[in-house]
């Protein structure tokens, strides 16, 4: 009996050797350091991918060329799974010194203790204005600074020049406001007998859910506003639903439906395959157009707005780099977040990537840089900046989405009145609020 | 109940069988056993311990502290990072008071239990079955029905994501062929479980790989003597096949039903953000509670939530116990 | 018992033997094409362009097969180096799971001692714990052990034992007649010699599925590696199959030419373990004959 135990130890200390050995096996006291004695700074990002990975790690080398106290280096972890490590890291005192997360809840992520506050560290006043306004208040969590902006995006509208040649419509004219996307939309309807061949529009198709175009119509306010009112059932929001039902309505669950999951699959797209006329997507979008789009000939232009008089209202997002509670190394850390989120590197991730960045020179001077429709239609994006507004998780109730969410669905499928919906979603929320 | 008889009726053809065999030699050695029977009581208790001793070791090592922590977390407001005061039975009072979508998410999970582990039960069993069979290429067979238990998730989930898209999707073609118009699956509340299911259906392979192991423990001169009685193929598989392999059909319930209860990354990939889906139809238990700990850092009630479904699933899970002495038979002797 | 053959009822039963091998087969043959189909689907995906993928409505079969997807997006990272550690990784979790759990679960079926059942109960029980309540602490407890960043919290527990393995061979174990344990008992034989001689082998369908098992288990585990590796020369395959997923695009000729890549050993180890899934093949059914 006792051989068995034998050999299962003696396996189990081969296998800790082994790894042991591994020339990575951390000091757990000491900072880390490499061979000729540099800090190594762990920064931890979700870019692994053959395009995005490259370009991240040469603004990493450039940086680590750049100086001779700090090694940063750079680790790639899965999309979405890479915050449940972090957590997981913070949790247990050793997390990485830099993490590249989510901009819609580092107030969020600040208000549960898990980045650090970076306002001991700017001590230049001007460096707030080195980014777009809209981004720089979502980092700011009671009066403080926990992350700084890396990069955004923003929604267009893109259309396509064919289908309005064909049917009769300015190509260089796209929809400005709701009524016009309407008429646009039915006239680049081709029907044969009752199956469509093309739809012109549907707002759910792209990336502008409800909830954006709740915002579009309500003078780009979100479910909460700036003091933490709830805004969910104004009469606005009410309009807006309404007005998706309609389409809902006019074009057929079935027809929508049929689509919907080619729109999520990221594989293929009706918009590309000119199934469809009109999307509202993220700029970046252009590039699947580029690389599959065979010389398709199509347009961009700002979200349609609820009427003339309003302003086309867009959503954004995009990522931070900030410092995860407890580093080893916050002020090393803080040194390589103002270089990435300077001007060298952001215009060099704004070219290679065609993301917009955070940093307004950069984006200026990347615009500027690059060629033909790449420029045009990245200034498109960057021009839109202006009026894309963001969503951050309201921190005392994120969970909002949960509560509003299924009611907005059932007001789609015509379970129920939006305006009730939209109340009943409201109270749910409030009170989760005052929880 | 029909497995019950077909239990005892083996049980009687085995002892008629094993006794002609071994019942003189027994006797034999019945005389001198009794002398040893003492030490050896004590000795086969040590023994019993020095098995499980990896297990204990395992348990106190890796799992006591855990669950102990994750247990007194569920009594705290832990965000995981920074806060974890005692708050008293807050947590488990939410769920039953306050949180709406505590309710969806059980209900959801219990219609996807429901009906998944019956469904899925069977079919495993009826697959191993005719994978049981001498036919030409059945490795081949085999192997083809057990692939889709090897894939791994996340890639399967997007890829059935493809598959059940309402227009171009794989399924919904291959129903048009028969004239059905198929759902909208993912996108239609009333759908989304069932989809789930199908999927679950698809990679029963898993469960088949089991009860292909224990159909090689029924012996075939039991077959053989049936047939000689003049049994059918269905009797044979009523009185027979299914009786004998019934300590797997215990485990595959047993366990399927703790699955199905945690049943948490189809839906955590096949919905939006995780979001649960249209009208929630897909928030299942898990998923609410994943949100709640790795979304809103409500790690506390997240906890609470774990325990709770503890209390249910052991609840079922002793009922299955009680109930499993009642049918599951035991070549072995041990009646346990 | 053979003798039979020679007579005229054998022949009736043959010939319904034959009859129902060929239904059987075409049943076995539909079925296979319906599970295959997704199966398929992922194979002509591997094979296609990004602008074939992209295209509305997509193709069954692609244009051009495009074998160097293959080739390029093994070379896209360092497949080969973080398949290696896949399979170290795996190597050493299937040896445990399989003697640990084989060696606890004998312990369940077989032996008596007080307090059995009261430990079974907590054996299944720690099932019942979703495992993501117990993700912190459990990084916590390793990472006090100065255990991350190597592959100890994906080994180690392997040699503890497992409550799912152990059920199910206790399962299988319980089958075991007692008279054969008594017997082997007063040829002088004790426990460990009756689980390693003829427990094991005689149980080898079950020992082997376990193994098949536990062979996936760590061949497509993610969360473990994602959690306690901190070096990209130490991941394992199914985190590299991660860096096909972008935030803006994902790479599906890549992913799933990957895929299939990652997928094959799992299928082979299968095909050539299944042959001992043969009807009958347990010696406990012979011994009965």
């Amino acid at each position: 009996m006792k051989k068995i135990f034998v050999w299962a130890l003696t396996l189990i200390m081969v296998t800790g050797l082994l790894s042991g050995c591994s020339e990575t096996r951390e000091e757990s006291i000491e900072p880390k350091k490499t061979k000729d004695g540099k800090i190594i700074l762990d920064f931890w990002t979700f870019w692994g991918s053959e395009t995005r990975r490259p370009i991240i790690e040469k603004i990493v080398n450039d940086y680590n060329a750049s100086q001779d106290k700090v090694f940063v280096k750079h680790t790639f972890l899965p999309w979405g799974d890479i915050w449940t490590k972090n957590l997981a890291a913070i949790a247990a005192g050793k997390p990485a010194d830099v993490v590249i997360n989510d901009i819609n809840s580092v107030a969020h992520r600040a208000k549960n203790g898990q980045a650090e506050n970076l306002s001991q560290y700017i001590n230049d006043d001007g460096f707030k204005d080195k980014f777009y306004p809209e981004l720089w208040k979502t980092v700011i969590h009671e009066g403080d600074p926990y992350a700084v902006p890396f990069n955004t995006d923003t929604r267009l509208l893109f259309y396509n020049k064919t289908a309005f040649k064909e049917a009769g419509l300015d190509p260089n004219k796209p929809p400005k406001t709701w009524k016009e996307l309407e008429t646009y939309a039915q006239k680049l309807d081709k029907k044969k007998g009752d199956q469509y061949e093309r739809i012109g529009f549907y707002p759910l198709w792209g990336s502008f859910g409800p909830e954006s175009w709740m915002m579009n119509a309500d003078n780009g306010q979100g479910y909460i506003d700036e003091k933490g009112k709830v805004k969910v059932a104004t009469k606005e929001k009410v309009q807006a639903l309404n007005w998706i039902k309609g389409w809902n309505d006019r074009i057929g669950i079935d027809n929508i439906n049929a689509y919907k999951a080619d729109f999520g699959s990221e594989q293929s797209n009706p918009f590309i395959a000119g199934k469809v006329a009109m999307m509202v997507d993220v700029g970046t979008f252009y590039t699947q157009i580029r690389d599959y789009g065979k010389d398709m000939e199509f347009g961009v232009a700002p979200v349609p707005a609820i009427s003339e008089s309003d302003k086309n209202w867009s959503q954004g997002g995009g990522f931070v780099a900030e410092i995860p509670k407890g580093s080893d190394n916050p002020e090393e850390a803080w040194e390589f977040i103002k270089y990435l989120t300077d001007k060298e590197a952001q215009t060099y991730w704004a070219t290679k990537n065609f993301d917009n960045v955070a940093n307004k020179e950069a984006s200026e001077k990347a615009m500027n840089m690059l060629k033909g429709t790449d420029q045009e239609i990245y200034k498109a994006t960057v021009e839109n900046l202006d009026v894309t507004k963001l969503h951050p998780v309201p921190v005392d109730s994120p969970d909002y989405q949960s509560k509003i969410n299924p009611m907005i669905d059932s007001v789609l499928l015509g379970e129920r009145k939006a305006s009730d919906a939209l109340k009943d979603a409201e109270e749910s929320v409030e009170s989760s609020v005052g929880q | 109940m029909f497995i019950y008889e077909g239990g005892k009726k083996m049980d009687s053809v085995y002892v008629k069988s094993e006794n002609k065999k071994s019942s003189k030699a027994v006797k034999k050695q019945k005389m001198e056993k009794r002398h040893f029977i003492k030490s050896l009581r004590h000795r086969e208790e040590l023994a019993g311990y020095l098995f499980i001793a990896p297990w204990i070791i395992g348990f106190l090592f890796l799992m006591l502290g855990p669950l102990l922590f994750s247990l007194y977390a569920s009594f705290t407001n832990y965000n995981i990072t920074s806060q974890m005061k005692f708050v008293g039975f807050e947590n488990y009072k939410r769920m039953f008071t306050f949180d709406e979508l505590f309710w969806t998410s059980l209900w959801n999970t219990l219609y996807y239990v429901v009906f998944s582990v019956p469904i899925t039960t069977a079919g495993a069993i009826l697959l191993a079955v005719f994978l049981n069979q001498r036919v030409p290429g059945i490795k081949w067979y085999r192997t083809l029905f057990y692939l889709p238990a090897v894939l791994s998730g996340v890639g399967v989930y997007l890829l059935w994501m493809q598959l059940l898209s309402p227009s171009t999707g794989l399924v919904n073609i291959a129903l048009s062929w028969f004239g059905i118009e198929g759902p909208a699956w993912l996108y239609s509340p009333e759908w989304t479980k069932p989809a789930l299911i199908l999927m679950k259906l698809w990679s029963v392979g898993g469960g088949m790989l089991l009860y292909l192991a224990s159909l090689q423990g029924v012996p075939k001169t039991m077959y053989e003597a049936a047939e000689i009685d003049g049994a059918g193929t269905f009797q044979k598989f009523f009185k027979i096949t299914l009786p004998m392999i019934t300590p797997v059909i215990f485990f595959d319930i047993v366990t399927s039903l703790i699955g199905g209860f945690q049943i948490f990354q189809e839906a955590y990939v096949m919905t939006e953000n995780g979001d649960g889906g249209p009208v929630n139809s897909l928030l299942f238990y898990n998923l609410h509670m994943w949100n709640n700990a790795f979304e809103m850092f409500n790690m506390g009630y997240a906890s609470s939530m774990a325990w709770m479904l503890f209390v249910i699933v052991m609840l079922l899970t002793v009922i299955n116990l009680k109930i499993g002495k009642k049918w599951v038979y035991y070549e072995g002797g041990d009646q346990k | 018992m053979r003798n039979v053959a020679e007579t005229p009822l054998f022949q009736k039963r043959s010939f319904r033997l034959k009859c129902k091998k060929i239904l059987v087969s075409i049943i076995l043959l539909t079925g296979s094409l319906v599970i295959l189909s997704p199966i398929l689907w992922m194979l002509s995906t591997s094979l296609k362009t990004p602008g074939e993928i992209a295209q509305f409505p997509p193709t069954f079969l692609p244009e051009k097969f495009q074998w160097k997807n293959y080739i390029e997006a093994w070379n896209t990272a360092p497949f080969t180096r973080w398949a290696l550690n896949t399979t170290f990784i795996t190597f050493f979790v299937v040896i445990g799971n399989v003697l640990v759990n084989s060696f606890v679960a004998y312990g369940f079926a077989k032996i008596r001692f007080r307090g059995k059942n009261v430990l079974f109960i907590i054996v299944l029980s720690t099932m019942l714990i979703p495992g993501f309540v117990l993700l912190i602490p459990q990084y916590m407890l390793f990472s006090n052990l100065g255990w991350v960043n190597t592959y100890l919290p994906l080994i180690v527990p392997a040699f503890l034992g497992n409550a799912f393995y152990i059920f199910l061979l206790r399962q299988f174990f319980m089958t075991l007649p007692n008279e054969m344990i008594e017997a082997a008992k007063i040829d002088g034989a004790n426990h460990f010699q009756i689980w390693w001689k003829i427990a094991m082998p005689l149980m080898k369908p079950a020992v082997i599925t376990i193994a098949i098992l536990s062979f996936n288990g760590a061949w497509n585990d993610f969360l473990g590696p994602l959690l306690y590796i901190n070096d990209e020369k130490l991941y394992t395959l199914q985190i590299g199959l991660q860096t096909f997923k972008g935030t803006v695009q994902t790479q599906w000729h890549y992913l799933m030419a990957a895929s299939v890549l990652v997928l094959l050993p799992v299928v082979l180890i299968f095909f050539f373990f299944q042959r001992y899934f043969i009807e009958g093949s347990n010696i406990t059914s012979g011994t009965k004959g």
